[in-house]
């Protein structure tokens, strides 16, 4: 019996080690549950940021101010900061396309395609940019363009121009658990590419709420 | 040979004169409006449809040649399948208990709504109003279900447990619907703008019950209004390739004396794609929601 619970621990500890899979045999991102991002206030705590002097400026200017503006009018955060806000989101994998719906920032989702599709080659600048994802063994790796140049990187106000690329690497290291990899390339406001790096974890059978930022806003003005 | 540079023929000067009526036709409209005296007494009943507004043309609509329905698509499972490459896209109707509203098609049936005194005078000062407090107008959520009767493109993701709705308009939201055959609502619901919503199928169709509004949401752009005790049942049903049946059950004791049923016909548009639409990003449409007031004492 003393040998059979011991079996017993090591199966559910492998159990919980095993990354899920889909019947295709791509990592399953998702499950009965929840993503939650670490907070990550500031993206470059352990990175030496590569800042072009007016970008350093914005920057410290930004930093000042303490609160984005735009959270104020329940703007969408942008990427990557809508990855490193506390505030849960849920990932649906479809042969052809990425959804993730987030509870926080406006209500607002995100899709990345799978189909192999290039980036448009003008895109309309807008707030989550164009994603296109691609498989790169078991990590998700997500190429985005054509955003807009109003948000901010992260809390503490690291700028960005409509030049923003932004490389995102997914991987779910177990079952609780996803590695999240960001690399920053903006020719407009960086002078070389810089990267970061944060983490995510699953929360099992939770949902997601629904939270109106907008109904907020109403009430105090 | 040089093609022959286009005519003006018989043919254009019937184009002409067509247009010549239409904006003839447009123009004594407005000005019959505009002779219109400010704030008209609120109807003693039921409000009327308040007149013209132009339906898109097909080009506005996007039309090609229309593509041929095939029948019902179905999963490997053999529940139904209302997704694809394309989109929903219900178009413009205004008023769920009427089949045509400012001059376009609405609902597909109409309905007399059983009003309680209160919808009823709170539904005739909005039409009269021109719909000025619209939540619409102002970003909030759409709601259920006007996210059937409203110009905004949608697809249904269906997962093994999930139906999730992802929208383009009006600030790019999605609502989810846990498909469980045994599934309750959760107690002591918060209530919000798309409530709690639990689904299963039936055959060929998606029915969906949902409950814990707000009581924020209008019911559709007329304006019919809805209390907290709202309690939906959908029923979507693709009843060949490009057709979406919808029907909508309307139980609100807070509202209606009575339970009533909406239906909508939903379109699917092959190889539509959703963008990101929002709504706030530079919202100046509110601040002109003043309705119906004289020029001058805006």
């Amino acid at each position: 019996m003393k040998y059979f619970c011991f079996f017993a621990a090591l199966a559910v500890m492998h159990a919980q080690g095993q990354m899920p899979r889909l019947a295709d045999g791509k990592p399953d991102l998702g499950g009965d549950g929840v993503w939650l991002p670490r907070q990550v206030p500031d993206l470059t705590l352990k990175t030496d940021v590569p800042f072009q002097a007016w970008a350093k400026l914005k920057f410290q200017e930004n930093n000042a101010m303490k609160q984005n503006q735009l959270d104020l009018r329940c703007l969408p955060p942008g990427v990557p900061r809508i990855m490193l806000m506390p505030r849960p989101f849920e990932i649906v994998q479809t042969p052809t396309r990425i959804l993730f719906m987030y509870e926080g920032g406006a209500h607002v989702w995100r899709q990345i395609w799978m189909d192999g599709r290039a980036h448009p080659k003008d895109p309309n600048p807008n707030w989550l940019g164009h994603s296109i994802g691609r498989w790169d063994g078991d990590t998700l790796v997500v190429d985005s363009v054509g955003f807009n140049d109003m948000t901010w990187l992260d809390d503490a106000g690291h700028p960005h121009t409509q030049q923003l690329h932004v490389i995102e690497k997914y991987t779910r290291t177990d079952p609780q658990t996803m590695k999240y990899d960001v690399v920053i390339d903006d020719p407009g406001a960086y002078t070389k590419s810089w990267t970061s790096t944060s983490s995510l974890s699953f929360r099992q059978g939770e949902k997601l709420a629904e939270d109106i930022c907008l109904d907020k806003v109403s009430k105090t003005q | 040979m040089k093609a022959p540079l286009r005519r003006f023929t018989a043919r254009h000067a019937w184009f002409a004169k067509l247009a010549g009526f239409a904006w003839l036709a447009l123009a004594c409209g407005y000005a019959q409006q505009q002779s219109t005296p400010p704030n008209p007494p609120i109807a003693p009943t039921l409000a009327k449809d308040p007149g013209p507004f132009l339906p898109p043309t097909p080009a506005q609509q996007g039309r090609g040649p229309r593509p041929v329905a095939g029948p019902t698509p179905h999963l490997p499972d053999g529940r139904p399948d209302f997704g694809g490459n394309g989109a929903w896209f219900p178009g413009f109707n205004g008023n769920l208990a009427e089949t045509t509203w400012k001059g376009v098609k609405s609902a597909d049936t109409h309905v007399d709504v059983p009003f309680l005194p209160w919808t009823l005078k709170t539904f005739n000062e909005r039409v009269e109003n021109l719909a000025k407090d619209d939540p619409e107008a102002r970003c909030l959520p759409v709601g259920v279900p006007r996210f059937m009767f409203d110009p905004y493109a949608f697809q249904m993701i269906q997962t093994r447990n999930q139906v999730v709705f992802v929208f383009d308009g009006d600030n790019y939201l999605w609502r989810i619907v846990t498909v469980d055959p045994a599934g309750t609502h959760p107690k002591n619901l918060k209530p919000t703008w798309l409530g709690d919503s639990v689904g299963h199928y039936e055959g060929d169709t998606l029915v969906v019950d949902v409950t814990g509004f707000n009581g924020l949401a209008w019911l559709d752009q007329a304006g019919h209004a809805t209390s907290d005790k709202l309690h939906l049942t959908e029923r979507y049903t693709r009843t060949d390739s490009l057709t979406l049946k919808y029907e909508v059950t309307i139980e609100d004791p807070g509202a209606y004396s009575k339970p009533w049923t909406a239906t909508n016909t939903v379109r699917w548009r092959p190889g539509l794609e959703l963008m990101e639409n929002i709504c706030q990003e530079d919202e100046k449409s509110s601040i002109h929601m003043i309705g119906n007031v004289a020029p001058e004492k805006q």
